[in-house]
């Protein structure tokens, strides 16, 4: 299982960093909205924990961009900010989740494992649905986890 | 004390503006129509006298002429042999009285003064009257009107005579007038009480009485003040030699130099003018009276009022910097709690990591010492549990200070507050407080949003368990929930418990955010902070009364929802 952490606090990617590669993930760290997709652009990463408050590009306007370049990544927002608003904003812009800072590592690991899970669940309706209508033709397709596979 | 002068000063110019701004126009207007009034009324006096004069002289003078012309026409009929005959006067004398009763007695003269005949009640023929006064002056001028004189009788009288040339002898016919009657005639006048007209010859001895007081032929001590022009009537105000003020009228007749003085006390005259005046002055007297008394009313009442208006300005003011100040607070307090929240995240994370670690290095059986690593866990875990306070308090900070959008809706209080007070029935049960719920029938809804209003309750509640708790433990703590409606547009919910109350001190601290009379670790000092909030963004107010071991009264007011 892959996922990303994005926060501008250098501290807090390496110590959970550390901690979650623990725990059997293997993780990838951006300190900013645009170092994050830099990396999306180059690496399949299913699950994103995303810090909302940021220098630069902030996390509801990173949210938005991932959103738009790839649909399918699961983002669950990460804020010191426990407000309802920026809650609700980051929701109706396609997160997943939601969790307030000081958050325990084990209640993360589990918000990113039902992320997890979640894209794992979309992929393969996805794959079902190409299965039923172009089950005679070879088909490629992309897959954030297994990238480009023939069936 | 400087409020005090202020409003010294303010009440002063109030109470003079009320009592000068009607008390002017009103003098203005008294003192205007007491001068018409008055003037008109002096005017009609002095007229009405003068009229009265007017007809008296001519009265006197249509008697004085009457008289003359009687003896005339016995002058022309008759020659002075016939009249010398004592039967012939008593015959003329005789129709003469019939014609006017005036006639004391009649006589004839010859040229040397000798009364030749005379038809009287006294014994005068034959007397001389050569050297006499009236004598030479009928000899003079023919017709001759006496003053009022004593003569031979040693009885005051008037005559008149008339002379008659006949060839060369020249003889006078003289009569004599009733004094009585005339007198008579002349004081008849009578105006009100003191009104009186007598005559005077023009060296001011008395021609007729005075009512008040003068016989005929005394002298009128007053005559040199008169004020006379001919036979036009004078009217004028002089102390008499008494001293009292007359009202006096004064004419000269035409035929004989008399003067008519009609007077009257000026007191008498001038009654009607005292009496208006009398009025005019009461009237200005109640009138000030009640201007002023009106003007001490009002003041009051406006200053009441105004002292009123600006104590309840002073509140308003006062709850709104202290309304600004929590603003301000609340929103600092969450820029803060977010800052902390970063490094706490941090910490929490490296907390993990050294937990990690540790386990794993235990585990792997690296580390050997049990007892130390009993006491280094525990310390970790101290560090876990302080940031699970911290973050507990950021939080209810962030919850303080952060503007969450309310969804209000109509709360019906008499089915609500019995719902919240079910949530903490069981808190109260085991710490053995008896509730005791008295809401009123016609409490009418309130507008908002519900959950905030459940949290404000609870936290109420909480706080008077835990008071009640303090001072009694486990037994006799009563708690009563009250709500009805407060005024016309407001509703009040008041928890009152016995607990242990609270200082004066902390009652002043008590809705600030992070005061608390708790035990650290056992509350933020937000609870109440966030209450206020709530009800104040309500519309509403909330305020507490306490004694200090007797119990607090927390009383929540908000206004009635607009939808009722």
């Amino acid at each position: 299982m892959q996922l990303m952490l994005v926060d501008d606090e250098k501290r807090f990617l390496s110590t959970t960093s550390k901690l979650l590669a623990q725990k059997g993930l293997k993780v990838f760290t951006a300190n900013s909205g645009e170092a994050a997709l830099d990396i999306l652009k180059q690496v399949n990463i299913p699950v994103v924990i995303l810090d909302v408050k940021m220098p630069g590009m902030d996390g509801i306007a990173t949210l938005k961009e991932i959103k738009r370049r790839f649909p399918l990544i699961e983002v669950i927002m990460l804020t010191g900010h426990g407000t309802m608003e920026s809650a609700v904003e980051g929701l109706k812009s396609g997160a997943t989740d939601y969790l307030a800072k000081p958050v325990n590592i084990d209640v993360l690991i589990s918000k990113a494992k039902e992320a997890f899970e979640k894209t794992r669940r979309l992929e393969e309706k996805i794959l079902m649905a190409q299965s039923i209508y172009e089950r005679r033709k070879a088909v490629y397709m992309r897959s954030p986890k297994n990238g480009l596979k023939a069936i | 004390m400087e409020s005090e002068q202020r409003y010294g000063k303010l009440r002063k110019m109030v109470l003079v503006s009320m009592i000068l701004v009607p008390l002017i126009p009103f003098f203005l207007t008294v003192g205007i129509g007491y001068y018409y009034f008055t003037s008109a009324l002096e005017k009609r006096t002095i007229s009405s006298t003068s009229r009265i004069v007017d007809d008296h002289r001519h009265m006197i003078e249509f008697f004085l002429q009457e008289r003359k012309a009687d003896l005339e026409f016995i002058l022309r009929s008759y020659d002075f042999d016939y009249l010398a005959q004592h039967e012939n006067l008593l015959k003329v004398f005789e129709r003469l009285q019939i014609k006017s009763n005036a006639f004391v007695d009649l006589g004839v003269f010859n040229q040397e003064g000798v009364h030749v005949v005379y038809q009287g009640p006294f014994k005068l023929s034959g007397r001389i009257y050569k050297d006499e006064d009236w004598f030479s002056a009928v000899m003079k001028k023919g017709v001759y009107i006496s003053d009022i004189f004593l003569g031979f009788r040693r009885v005051p009288h008037f005559v008149i005579a008339l002379a008659k040339q006949e060839g060369p002898i020249k003889w006078v016919i003289r009569a004599t007038i009733d004094t009585y009657m005339f007198n008579d005639l002349v004081k008849k006048v009578r105006i009100e009480t003191t009104g009186e007209a007598y005559l005077l010859n023009k060296e001011g001895i008395l021609q007729t009485e005075r009512r008040s007081g003068g016989n005929i032929l005394d002298e009128d001590r007053d005559f040199k003040k008169y004020l006379t022009k001919d036979s036009e009537i004078m009217t004028f105000i002089r102390k008499d030699y008494l001293g009292v003020d007359y009202f006096f009228a004064t004419t000269w007749l035409k035929d004989k130099e008399w003067l008519l003085v009609v007077r009257q006390e000026t007191k008498d005259a001038f009654r009607a003018l005292r009496q208006a005046g009398a009025l005019i002055l009461m009237i200005t007297l109640v009138g000030s009276g009640s201007i002023i008394g009106m003007a001490f009313f009002l003041t009051n009442r406006i200053l009441d009022r105004i002292i009123k208006t600006d104590t309840e300005k002073d509140h308003l003011e006062e709850q709104l910097i202290r309304a600004s100040r929590l603003a301000e607070l609340g929103e600092m307090a969450a820029g803060f709690a977010h800052e902390i929240n970063n490094p706490l995240q941090i910490i929490r994370s490296e907390h993990a990591l050294v937990n990690m670690i540790l386990l794993e290095l235990t585990d792997k059986g690296k580390i050997n010492a049990p007892e130390e690593m009993a006491e280094l866990h525990d310390s970790i875990n101290q560090i876990g549990l302080q940031v699970q306070r911290c973050s507990e308090i950021t939080h209810s900070i962030l919850k303080f200070g952060r503007k969450t959008e309310a969804t209000p809706t109509d709360v019906d209080l008499r089915e609500f507050i019995p719902t919240v007070i079910q949530m903490i029935a069981g808190k109260a049960g085991v710490n053995g407080v008896n509730i005791q719920i008295d809401i009123a029938d016609d409490t009418p809804p309130v507008h908002g949003d519900s959950g905030q209003f459940q949290q404000v309750l609870i936290n109420l509640l909480n706080n008077a368990l835990d008071a009640i708790f303090e001072k009694h433990g486990v037994r006799g703590g009563e708690l009563m929930i009250t709500s009805g409606p407060d005024g016309k547009n407001m509703v009040h919910v008041s928890v009152k418990d016995n607990g242990c109350g609270i200082s004066n001190e902390d009652q002043k601290k008590i809705f600030s955010p992070f005061y608390t009379t708790k035990p650290i670790g056992k509350g933020t000092g937000l609870g109440l902070s966030v209450c206020y909030g709530i009800i104040n963004a309500m519309g509403g107010s909330m305020e507490v009364t306490s004694e200090k071991g007797i119990g607090t009264t927390f009383i929540v007011r908000i206004p009635v929802s607009v939808n009722k």
